[in-house]
Formats: structure tokens, C-alpha cells, sequence
């Protein structure tokens, strides 16, 4: 066979292969269009699941008719101009295929009137042909039709699935995206019915609906409001409180600049931020939004921008690991009434950068906008605070776990607070207490080595051999000193003390393993926090052991005062509070 | 089987075998012992399929026969029966009944064709040791073995035969003891042989202070020692022991020379505040002076003061405070030598001016 140039349409059909996959997918490219466009309403309608016909109506800013038959051609896009404009992109979208890599694959029409049009023009697009603009009635915005998708690729045709589960990836699909676009209305229609109306959600509070719509209600009762800004980085968002743990790593979103992004780097830093707080093989959930720097992010990484690649890639997990670490520390007895009100009342009472500059001319603009953090930050101090101002018998001298009243069984502590009764499991609680006291005597020394008489010899790999060399400054503060020995063999010729006894061979593999993907290692620290964890293990109090109610008192303020005390090393919540109301409940009292 | 026999005379080579019979195992017949009666001889086997032990006792045999019976249990029998008792056993199909004056217990058996033994193998070499000498090196050495290290090799005593000599190492990668005892053996070359941890302990505990002489007899992968009415069979560990003669310093220059017994003490008057995790020590040294610095966690402090005799002034040195009692705990002589390169460097225990028992421990950097 000859070299030859590929036709037009074959080359948008090959495209197609990698972005659309399924009818999510195009109302995917065609919602990121819209949202691009400025629009603060949209309405999306389905059919069949969308394999018949996929249609997305938007009040955006519109297409004016000398660039709406241009529109539909490939690498056409009015986002971008240049490679300078690739460098710090703040719109969705910008490669400019999806509009052909749909036409290609599918019947396409799309009308749109610019607000200088009195009326809108439509243009179709049937097997790459492009047909002449007519004129059609319709409001401002941009509405694009997509007929029989797949008609001319039964391959990708067969692999659809039932109308109901195709419809079920757009609603999800639906859902993720207003979770980035609060300022936007969403309509969605399946057969004509209205599946899902999602109203702006800019009152306070409001954005904790959608939420719930996609993690549960019961996410939304166990948050924890993040909020935090280095330099040029916002963190907002919420974690789920360590108990409400999944057994899988679903619940997770994670929004770059108004994108959703699944990204190894990110879930690291989340993961090691709850290290601590959750047992094994149990995954955080949270929703949460970076801001960043347009330029400090390359999101020209993936077809589907999946995945984004920050310039600063360190800083950033250090940025969002220490965020939610010092949050996740404070996780600790306090007043409840402080603590629950202001997590319901609060939704993120920011206006996050891409707000400011959604409409599409806006997006020339650097993206270091200055972000409109100092505001929000006393909006939401006054939020926080006035609940606790209103509270009219909130008894100051009551500690937040109140005084000890008993010991059941020898396993829980009974006290009484302000609210009613509260419920401490002792071994749980004093074992984190235990655990955060050794940590903090660990944290301020140096590390304390232990050099080996006989070295341990390890093979390992060229490329981790390379890791060695380039990492021997951060190996040798960890307290490790490796040799390279050979091509494809290293000597560890001392170790922290603390690990002496663990395995170190399968350590170091680890950590180097860890170095190559991510560029650092929790791993020995991880080691380090596990062997601890056993030792406060054994150096707390068991159950079955009788306490007095002196004892009692001093675990609980022991308790008040130590960080992360809501959990037990495991996870496990180390008390309840059984409040009055709950009580008179039991037994019908005022009813 | 049949045969009877006084409490006493059983109970002795019982408990000489029940040691090496482990707690828990997934093989049921290993929690036994064998039992073999045969020309007015009882013959009791323990094994964990690593070391074995065979200990003999003569016994009125009626029937000759062999079985395998609970080995705890019938320790525990054995003991708790009344002094001066005689006992009988008799096989009943698959029980074992054991009767003693007005006592009667049955206990269940597993046949003697299940019981594993070790096959005798070849005995390369025989070595004749004095019993004492070959406990000293034992005793000196074995505390250093590693214990479930991965490196596998680590987790026994190496048994280094000469012509003129019987040197016993252990090291668990962090120091090592090294015990020489002179000899004259007539070999055909040197041997190089890693008894099992196991083995190692059980043998200590056989041998006792006497100027008798024991055949140690070695094989390609047994090695094996008869003591009175007791045969001690042990598996070797197949693996290459590391070269330690190269990590034992040689004319390393600072020397620190200290009264032994009053060193130990202070050592462990520090320890008592050292970090309960990995009891780490500093010693600081001026003129002739050695400072020992524990502290713990809670910031608590440990300060000891002992005089030594040392060329390395104005300098500080890290350890493992349970090594460095391990060592000096393992020297017989009233002083004792510390010698380094330097600070940093493995230090090597000595008595002064005898090079017979040496251990070696790796500095801590605190």
C-alpha cells in the first residue's frame, strides 16, 4: 500500500476514537463549549440514553455567522490563539477537535445567534460535508443537536450498553460539572421527562445540595470545611470527617480550576494527609477545589484532560497535603455547638477566580487574577462566629467532654455535658493519646542512625539505581545511606534506629519505587507512625481496667487537648455525644 | 509395647528431650515423642524437624515395640506423679495406657511410622572437644544470633574449624561476637558450618562445666553430638555466612581501657533512661574521664561518670547501650579495651591483651 494524506473526515473519525467514547462524552465536549461560551443556564436533552439524539441548548455568548460554518471544522476554537495563549489556559476547552470529532461520527446540526443577530443561523454537518448557513428562529446561546451517534462506526456502536445505564454516566457526568459551576442553572431531560433541575447555587449552603446529589446526605452531615491560600494557590472544598471512610476510592472529586481531574499526584497528597486518621484500606472522600495559576498547570496532557501536570508539582502536594493535614489535626473535642453550626450554615462562602472570568472574553486575561480571598475569608469568619454569640445558655465552664460520671463495663467512659451524655471508648481515645505524644517526641529530633555491621544487599533495577544517585541528599536525611554497589545492586550501610528491626530490604524497594512515580516518599515515615501506632498500643489502658472518676476526668482532658482525638488510630470514633433531645426521644418525653 | 519403668529414671531424659518440641505446630506428630522399647532400653525422641534429640534410659521392657505419644502431656504426667512411683506403659491399638499405684491415664497415639526422623548422613569430620571449651564458646557467642532476620544465614552460629582452632560467630547485622578456642584437629580442610539458632540453644543446654571430652561429628548438612545418653542431631544452615573477619578492626589506634565491672554498672544505671525503643547511650570523653548520657523521651536525663584510661580526648561516641552490655557482659577479665578508628567506626570489645573473645558493635549517630 502507498503513503498517502489521510482524508479530513477520516482523521476527525480517528480523533473521535479518543475523546468520544460514549454519549457522556458528547454532552461532555458540548457542555465544556457552553460553560466556555459564559452561559448561566443550560438544558440538556436525551434520548434513548443519547444514542438517539443528544441536544444542548445554552444562553452563552453565540456564535456569530461568518464563523459558524468554520466552527465545525478541525483545530478551529476561538480559545486560543497562540502558543503563549497554550501556556496558561483558563477555558475547558482548547484543542479545537471536538465539534468535527462529533460532526464525524454522527448527524450534527447546531444554530446560534451572537447578541448582534436578530435572528440565529443553523448549519448542519452530514458525512463531512458542511451545509449552508439558514436562517432559524432562537434566542441568544448556542444550541447543538446530535442525531444517531455512531451511525457510520457500528464498532464503537456495539460496545453502547442499555439506554439506562448510557443515561446513568450523563447524569453522573451532569453532576460532576455542576459541582465546578455553581453560577450555572442545569436542566436535564431524558424522553421528554425532567430528570434533574439544578437551580444557580450562589446563596451560601446552596452548592451543599449538589453535592449531597452526588456523595450522599450523609457525606454532606460529616464535613469538614476546607479553606486555605499559599502564594497563589487556593485550596476550598470539603473533606469528609475521617469515620465517614469508604471502603473504595469513590466520593472522590478533585476540581483543577473549575476542571475535574483525576490525578496520582493530588489523590497522594489526600492520602497521606489522612494517613493517620484511617485504618488501612480505607479511602478518604472529599470534593475539592484548586485554584491555581493557569500558568502553573498543564492541562495539555490527556485527550480528555483527565489529568493535568503541575510545573511546581512538589509544592502543590505539599500545599495540599499540609492544608489538610493541619485541618484534620484539629479534629478534636471542642464545644459542638461552634463546630456543627457552622459546617451546616457555611457552604464555600468564596468567589473562586474562574467565577470572575468565566464569560469567554475574559479569558485573554493572565490568570493570576488576584483572587478574592481576603473578603470571603471575613465573610466566613462572621458566619462562623455568629452562631456562637446567639447561643443563649452556652455554659463556659463546662469542658467539651464535660465531667465523668462513671465507667461501664470497663470498656466506656459516661459524662455529662452541656448537650447530655457522652459516650468515650478508653482504650481508643487513650491510645491516640498515647500515639500523638510519641509522635511529637519523635518529630523535633534528629533522626538517630543506626549503622550496620554486615551491610544489606539489595537488586534493584538501573532506572532505581539512577533514583539513588539523584536522591541520596533526601535518602541520607531519612536517615538511610545507600550504596551503589554495581549496576544493578545497592549496599543499605545504615538505617534510622527505629526501623532497624523491620524489613529493610522491602522498605527501601518501596521508597525508591515511590520516588520514581512521585517524586518523594511518606513511606518511612509511614513505618516509622505504623511502629509507634503499636507502641501506644500496648502503652494504653485496656479495657476491663477500672478507672476512678479522677482518672476519668484527665483522659478527657487529656482527650480536649490532643490533636486528632475524634478517631482512634484506626479511624474508629473515640466518642459520641448522646444529646438531650435524643434522649427525651427514647423515652417519648415531650411528644 | 510394654514396659515399666521408676518416675525418676523416665522423668530425666523427658525433660532433656521436651525442649526441643514446639508449642505449636501444624504437623500433629511432631507434638509427640517417640517411643521406642527394645532389649531393656527406652528410647525417647523429640524433633522439630530441625534438631533432633534422642535420649536413652534402660527400662524393664516386656514387649518390645515403638509408638508416639503427646509429649507435653506426658511430661506433665510424668512429673506430677508421686515421688519413687513406678510406671507402666502398654499400647492398647491406638491408645497408650499409663499406670502408676492407683492412677490410670490412656492417652491417644500417632504410629512411629509417621515420625520423622533424621536421616543419619555421613560424618565428614569428628572433632574431639573438651566439654567446658566448647560451652565457653557457646556461651560467649550465641546471644548475638539474630532472630528471624530474613538474611537467613544470620540466624544461627557459625562453627569456623581449623586445625588449631574452634572459633564460634554470631552477628545479627548490627555486631558481632567472635570466640576462639585453641585446639589441634586433624582435618583434611577447613570447615565452615552454620548451626540453627535452635540447635545452638538446645546445645548449650546440654553441656555442662566438665573436663570430659565430647565428639562433635559434622556432616555435609547435620552436625552431631552424643552426650552421656543424649544424641543431638541438628540440621545446618545452608548459606554463606558473611565474611566477618573483614568487618573486625585491626590495629585500631584509640583505645579507652575501663574497670569492666564498674563500666557494666553505670551502663545499666543509664540505660534505665535510655529511649525504651532502640536504648541509645553517648559517651563523652575528657582526659580520663567517660560521661554516659541517656535520655528518654520524656526529657529525663541519665548521667554516670567513670574513670577510664583512654588516647581519644574530646570525643563522642553513640551506642546501643544493650550491645554494648551484651559485650562487655561476655568478657571474663577485670578490664576491658574499647578500640576505633574512630568515632564513627565500629568499636572493638576486647579484654586487654587477649584476642580470644572479641565482639564488634556499630556506633549510633544520635
Amino acid at each position: 500500500m502507498s503513503i498517502r494524506i489521510l482524508p479530513d473526515h477520516l482523521i476527525n473519525q480517528i480523533a473521535a476514537g479518543e475523546v468520544i467514547e460514549r454519549p457522556a462524552s458528547v454532552v461532555k465536549e458540548l457542555l465544556e463549549n457552553s460553560l466556555d461560551a459564559g452561559a448561566t443556564r443550560i438544558e440538556i436533552e436525551i434520548e434513548q440514553g443519547g444514542k438517539r439524539r443528544i441536544r444542548v441548548r445554552d444562553n452563552g455568548l453565540g456564535i456569530p455567522l461568518d464563523e459558524l460554518a468554520l466552527a465545525l471544522g478541525r483545530h478551529a476554537t476561538s480559545k486560543i490563539a497562540s502558543l503563549d495563549d497554550l501556556e496558561h489556559i483558563a477555558s475547558l476547552g482548547f484543542r479545537g477537535e471536538a465539534l468535527a470529532s462529533i460532526a464525524s461520527v454522527s448527524r450534527l446540526t447546531m444554530s446560534s445567534r451572537d447578541a448582534a443577530a436578530v435572528h440565529a443561523w443553523q448549519v448542519g454537518s452530514y458525512q463531512g460535508e458542511i451545509t449552508p448557513p439558514e436562517p432559524v428562529s432562537g434566542d441568544v446561546g448556542t444550541t447543538v443537536e446530535v442525531l444517531d451517534l455512531f451511525y457510520n462506526t457500528p464498532a464503537r456502536r456495539k460496545f453502547l450498553r442499555t439506554d439506562a445505564t448510557e443515561f446513568k454516566h450523563i447524569d453522573e457526568l451532569i453532576k460532576r460539572i455542576s459541582l465546578a459551576r455553581k453560577h450555572c442553572a442545569f436542566e436535564l431531560k431524558h424522553n421528554g421527562k425532567v430528570v434533574r433541575a439544578l437551580p444557580q447555587a450562589t446563596a451560601p449552603g446552596a452548592m451543599l445540595q449538589r453535592v449531597a446529589l452526588l456523595n450522599g446526605k450523609q457525606f454532606t452531615e460529616s464535613i469538614i470545611v476546607v479553606e486555605n491560600q499559599r502564594e497563589s494557590m487556593l485550596l476550598h472544598g470539603w473533606v469528609a470527617k475521617p469515620t465517614y471512610a469508604r471502603s473504595q476510592a469513590d466520593q472522590q472529586y478533585f476540581f483543577v480550576n473549575g476542571r475535574m481531574v483525576k490525578d496520582r499526584l493530588i489523590a497522594h497528597a489526600v492520602r497521606r494527609a489522612f494517613a493517620d486518621v484511617l485504618f488501612h484500606g480505607r479511602h478518604p472522600a472529599f470534593v475539592l477545589y484548586l485554584e491555581i495559576d493557569p500558568e502553573l498547570v498543564d492541562v495539555n496532557v490527556h485527550p480528555q484532560k483527565h489529568e493535568v501536570r503541575f510545573r511546581n508539582g512538589r509544592e502543590t502536594h505539599n500545599f495540599i497535603y499540609s492544608s489538610l493535614h493541619h485541618l484534620l489535626a484539629d479534629t478534636r473535642p471542642a464545644n459542638p455547638q461552634v463546630g456543627e453550626a457552622n459546617q451546616v450554615a457555611s457552604g464555600p462562602a468564596i468567589t473562586p477566580s474562574w467565577a470572575a472570568m468565566s464569560p469567554l472574553s475574559a479569558i485573554g486575561q493572565k490568570g493570576s487574577a488576584s483572587l478574592p480571598i481576603r473578603e470571603s475569608v471575613a465573610a466566613y469568619a462572621a458566619l462562623a462566629s455568629s452562631p456562637v454569640a446567639e447561643l443563649p445558655n452556652a455554659d463556659e465552664s463546662v469542658p467539651p467532654l464535660g465531667y465523668a460520671l462513671g465507667q461501664l463495663h470497663g470498656v466506656y467512659i459516661l459524662a455529662e455535658n452541656s448537650q447530655g451524655l457522652v459516650i468515650v471508648d478508653m482504650h481508643a481515645a487513650h491510645e491516640r493519646i498515647t500515639y500523638e505524644q510519641l509522635k511529637q517526641g519523635m518529630e523535633g529530633s534528629q533522626p538517630q542512625v543506626q549503622q550496620l555491621l554486615v551491610p544489606v544487599s539489595l537488586h534493584v533495577s538501573s532506572a532505581e539505581v539512577a533514583v539513588v544517585e539523584e536522591y541520596a541528599a533526601e535518602f541520607s536525611r531519612l536517615g538511610f545511606e545507600l550504596q551503589v554497589s554495581g549496576p544493578e545492586s545497592l549496599l543499605v550501610r545504615q538505617v534510622p534506629v527505629q526501623l532497624q528491626d523491620t524489613e529493610i530490604t522491602q522498605l527501601v524497594v518501596d521508597v525508591l519505587a515511590d520516588f520514581i512515580s512521585l517524586g518523594s516518599s511518606s513511606r518511612i515515615q509511614e513505618q516509622q507512625n505504623e511502629i509507634l501506632s503499636t507502641m501506644a498500643c500496648h502503652g494504653s489502658v485496656r479495657a476491663n481496667r477500672r478507672l476512678n472518676l479522677t482518672e476519668m476526668n484527665a483522659l478527657l482532658r487529656q482527650m480536649e487537648a490532643t490533636d486528632r482525638a475524634d478517631q482512634c488510630n484506626h479511624g474508629r470514633p473515640t466518642w459520641v455525644q448522646l444529646d438531650m433531645t435524643s434522649l427525651d426521644r427514647l423515652f417519648l418525653r415531650g411528644q | 509395647m510394654k514396659f515399666s519403668i521408676q518416675r525418676e529414671a523416665i522423668l530425666q531424659p523427658l525433660s532433656q528431650v521436651v525442649g526441643v518440641v514446639e508449642r505449636r505446630q501444624t504437623l500433629p506428630v511432631l507434638a509427640n515423642f517417640l517411643l521406642v522399647a527394645a532389649e531393656g532400653q527406652l528410647s525417647v525422641t523429640g524433633t522439630d524437624m530441625e534438631v533432633e534429640l534422642v535420649a536413652k534410659v534402660s527400662a524393664d521392657v516386656e514387649e518390645a515395640g515403638e509408638t508416639t505419644v503427646p509429649a507435653r502431656k506426658l511430661v506433665d504426667i510424668c512429673r506430677a506423679l508421686p515421688d519413687g512411683a513406678s510406671i507402666s506403659f502398654e499400647t492398647e491399638g491406638e491408645q497408650i495406657l499409663v499406670k502408676a499405684g492407683r492412677s490410670r491415664f490412656t492417652l491417644s497415639t500417632l504410629p512411629a511410622s509417621e515420625f520423622p526422623g533424621i536421616e543419619a548422613t555421613a560424618v565428614i569430620q569428628s572433632i574431639q572437644v573438651e566439654e567446658k571449651g566448647l560451652k565457653h564458646l557457646l556461651d560467649k557467642t550465641s546471644f548475638a544470633m539474630a532472630n528471624g532476620d530474613v538474611r537467613f544465614y544470620l540466624n544461627g552460629l557459625l562453627f569456623d574449624i581449623r586445625n588449631d582452632l574452634l572459633r564460634t560467630v554470631a552477628t545479627d547485622g548490627h555486631r558481632l561476637a567472635l570466640c576462639d578456642l585453641n585446639a589441634s584437629f586433624d582435618l583434611q580442610e577447613n570447615l565452615k558450618k552454620i548451626v540453627p539458632r535452635k540447635g545452638v540453644l538446645e546445645l548449650s543446654r546440654m553441656l555442662q562445666d566438665s573436663n570430659k571430652t565430647v565428639e562433635l561429628g559434622i556432616g555435609k548438612y547435620y552436625i552431631r553430638l552424643v552426650h552421656g545418653d543424649v544424641k543431638f542431631t541438628s540440621k545446618l544452615i545452608d548459606g554463606n555466612f558473611p565474611e566477618y573477619e573483614g568487618v573486625i578492626p585491626v590495629g585500631a589506634n584509640n583505645t579507652i581501657q575501663a574497670d569492666r565491672a564498674e563500666m557494666i554498672r553505670a551502663l545499666q544505671r543509664a540505660s534505665i533512661l535510655s529511649n525504651e525503643k532502640y536504648h541509645g547511650v553517648r559517651l563523652e570523653l575528657t582526659d580520663n574521664n567517660m560521661k554516659i548520657i541517656a535520655h528518654n523521651r520524656d526529657q529525663e536525663e541519665a548521667v554516670e561518670n567513670l574513670s577510664v584510661e583512654q588516647d581519644m580526648p574530646n570525643s563522642t561516641l553513640g551506642f546501643n547501650v544493650t550491645y554494648l552490655l551484651d559485650a562487655l557482659n561476655a568478657l571474663d577479665s577485670d578490664q576491658v579495651c574499647l578500640a576505633m578508628e574512630d568515632p564513627n567506626a565500629s568499636c572493638l570489645v576486647t579484654e586487654p591483651g587477649n584476642e580470644e573473645n572479641r565482639h564488634v558493635v556499630m556506633p549510633l549517630k544520635l
